[in-house]
């Protein structure tokens, strides 16, 4: 699954977590995680709350202890060693910069405590200083910078540490909107320029599907899908992935299937629809659900196509996204051009693109279309 | 009438009102002050000589001659001191290891230091009494300081007060190789200063105005506190006799608590408020 840590002049490089476990008490938190994370590589974890995902960077961290696994940063296991041993830097969620210590004094902490000589601090610091844009700000406290800033420091924090590993535990979520789009798109700058290995917690699928070069999707303790954004959107593992990763959500809907053909047929509320799914290979299931994303199903007029009724209208500018009802009540979310005339109450027809439809058999695992050239 | 005028009377009203209320206050003091400044003879023909002339320092010359009060204003500032940052160090200790170190029956020992919020020092006068005179320290700095470092207010306020600093700080410190030690004396005590000056002023202002303590334990006039000193003057100088001596030894030894009030008027204000609004 994904890319495997690399191996470089006999020294391996990158992060191997095996087998790692963790709960409070009676309860389970992680169940026996394993994955591989290549140099330089940027990975999110996302999920739902509560999925693992934060206790997973916190095990990285040293913040916690694992109770099972083993975790290696570049060939050297860390999982016994101290948090401050482990080369590892962390951004956390609210900052966590020391208030009563200037900006320049946050940045120099770390490096003060490990013995590093005042010239190299002060080098480091110019240059986070430089990197981040926040020279003007090293003799103020935290209490005197905006959201922004202060992440910026957070970051330079962690900068000035040459961590083998950066961590990022939803280091966006406390900005507004605007500021957010702002810092996701320095942090991709920054990151092409610092060239390290950085793991993003994040419960927000537009920064893990815009930062990450692969998303580790979590839910109930366990990793549900590794692969790049786009492997990700087009080829979820289950319906888990499939509903969670997608805005407007993917509509799942009960089918039934015919695999006496090449390719599975689905009928779904009277119409029979060609999936691009082969039937080779295919489990017995008793229960199938079609996914569809919503640009895959288009609002056309009454009568031609599947019948549905509005439910609700959002027009976003460039397209509008309508929600309809089948005639059993079925909820199925459809897109329409930006110029949509369409409202509430209206009946109207889907004409559903099931070429590109997603099945998941009774267990919850997703079959896809074969890409081009598969 | 329009709004703005209406506002302005309210703010005289209140304004007056609050004069009034300062001024009812202060003539307490004012009349201390003013009995001091006259001759122990004038006084006993009439108190009310203290509102005319002629004044006089000669009370003040008086008692830098016979008083003992240097000596009982040294021991309080000692004692009250000493108290002072020893309920300081003790409770920011406690305080941390409560709010952030995982050891057994924690919280239950929390809850006993809480009891002694409960129990009054009436309760235990007689045993700690016949402890102190077991341990020979009646008539001592040590006597006179060590029952008030038992501050379980303290400890509650500091243990709260830690609580409430994120424990990413601790986290974001432990990632930059700082030992305990470090977390606790440079990244979390200097952020408990507003609770620590809360503390010690009213430990300072606790521990100076206790009468009841120092009663008991210092029997010899060169171990009297302030408080036990001035009382003790009372009963040798009856007030138709040397009240004026009497007022100047009591403004006296209302200067340091004012000095002391002076310096740290904003936090007082901050401590007095915070405790209303908690």
């Amino acid at each position: 699954m994904g890319t495997q840590s690399s191996r470089t002049g006999g020294r391996v490089s990158g992060i191997e977590i095996s087998n790692v476990t963790k709960a409070y008490g009676a309860t389970p938190v992680l169940d026996g995680v394993s994955l591989s994370i290549a140099d330089n590589e940027f990975v999110a974890f996302l999920g739902p709350s509560g999925c693992g995902k934060t206790t997973l960077l916190r095990l990285i961290a040293g913040l916690e202890e694992v109770d099972g696994g083993e975790i290696h940063i570049n060939g050297r296991r860390v999982d016994q060693l101290a948090p401050g041993a482990r080369g590892v830097a962390m951004v956390f969620q609210n900052y966590a910069l020391y208030p009563h210590m200037t900006v320049a004094d946050n940045l120099a902490f770390g490096l003060k405590n490990v013995g590093i000589a005042k010239a190299e601090i002060d080098t480091r610091i110019a240059e986070a200083a430089r990197i981040l844009e926040i020279g003007e700000y090293l003799g103020r406290k935290p209490g005197e910078l905006s959201g922004g800033q202060k992440q910026r420091v957070a970051i330079g924090r962690a900068i000035v540490k040459n961590p083998d590993l950066f961590l990022f535990d939803e280091p966006l979520s406390n900005l507004d909107a605007a500021l957010r789009m702002r810092t996701r798109l320095e942090l991709a700058q920054l990151r092409r320029r610092l060239k390290a290995t950085m793991i993003l917690v994040t419960h927000d699928q537009v920064e893990a599907m815009t930062l990450a070069d692969r998303i580790v999707v979590m839910k109930d303790r366990k990793i549900q899908q590794v692969g790049t954004p786009m492997e990700i959107y087009i080829r979820p593992a289950n319906v888990f992935v499939a509903g969670f990763v997608g805005s407007p959500p993917m509509n799942i809907l009960k089918v039934d299937v015919d695999v006496s053909g090449a390719v599975v047929m689905a009928r779904l509320a009277g119409g029979v629809f060609k999936t691009g799914v082969g039937s080779a290979g295919l489990p017995v299931s008793a229960h199938w659900r079609i996914g569809l994303r919503p640009e895959t199903v288009k609002v056309g007029a009454s009568g031609d196509g599947l019948a549905a009724t509005v439910e609700f209208v959002e027009r976003l500018g460039e397209r509008t996204l309508v929600y309809t009802k089948l005639a059993d009540g079925t909820p199925v979310t459809a897109e329409d051009a930006g110029t949509s005339r369409v409202k509430m109450g209206d009946p109207v027809g889907l004409k559903i693109d099931a070429g590109s439809a997603h099945l998941f058999d009774g267990e919850g695992v997703g079959y896809h279309a074969p890409e081009s050239g598969e | 009438m329009s709004a703005s005028s209406q506002k302005k009377l309210r703010e005289i009203a209140i304004l007056a009102t609050l004069v009034v209320l300062g001024f009812i206050m202060l003539v307490p003091l004012m009349w201390t002050v003013l009995l001091s400044l006259k001759s122990n003879s004038d006084l006993l023909q009439s108190t009310a000589n203290a509102f005319h002339g002629p004044y006089t320092g000669e009370n003040y010359a008086a008692i830098t001659k016979s008083s003992g009060v240097f000596r009982w204003l040294m021991n309080s500032v000692i004692v009250s001191g000493l108290q002072t940052i020893g309920v300081l160090v003790l409770a920011s200790l406690a305080g941390y290891g409560f709010a952030r170190l995982e050891f057994p029956y924690r919280d239950q020992i929390f809850l006993l230091v809480l009891f002694g919020l409960a129990i009054p020092e009436q309760a235990v006068i007689i045993t700690r009494h016949q402890l102190f005179t077991g341990l020979h320290l009646h008539n001592s700095y040590p006597g006179l300081i060590l029952p008030g470092l038992a501050a379980p207010f303290g400890v509650f306020l500091m243990t709260q007060y830690f609580k409430a600093i994120p424990k990413e700080l601790d986290e974001a410190a432990i990632l930059d190789n700082a030992s305990r030690f470090k977390i606790f004396w440079k990244v979390l005590l200097p952020l408990t200063i507003p609770a620590q000056a809360t503390l010690g002023i009213f430990t300072f202002l606790g521990s100076w105005n206790d009468y009841w303590w120092p009663l008991i334990s210092a029997t010899r006039a060169d171990m009297f506190t302030l408080t036990v000193g001035l009382s003790a003057s009372q009963i040798n100088f009856a007030q138709t006799s040397g009240l004026g001596y009497l007022m100047t030894q009591a403004v006296f030894a209302a200067v340091p608590i004012l000095i002391v009030y002076i310096i740290f008027q904003k936090y007082i204000v901050r401590a007095v408020a915070g405790a209303a609004i908690r």
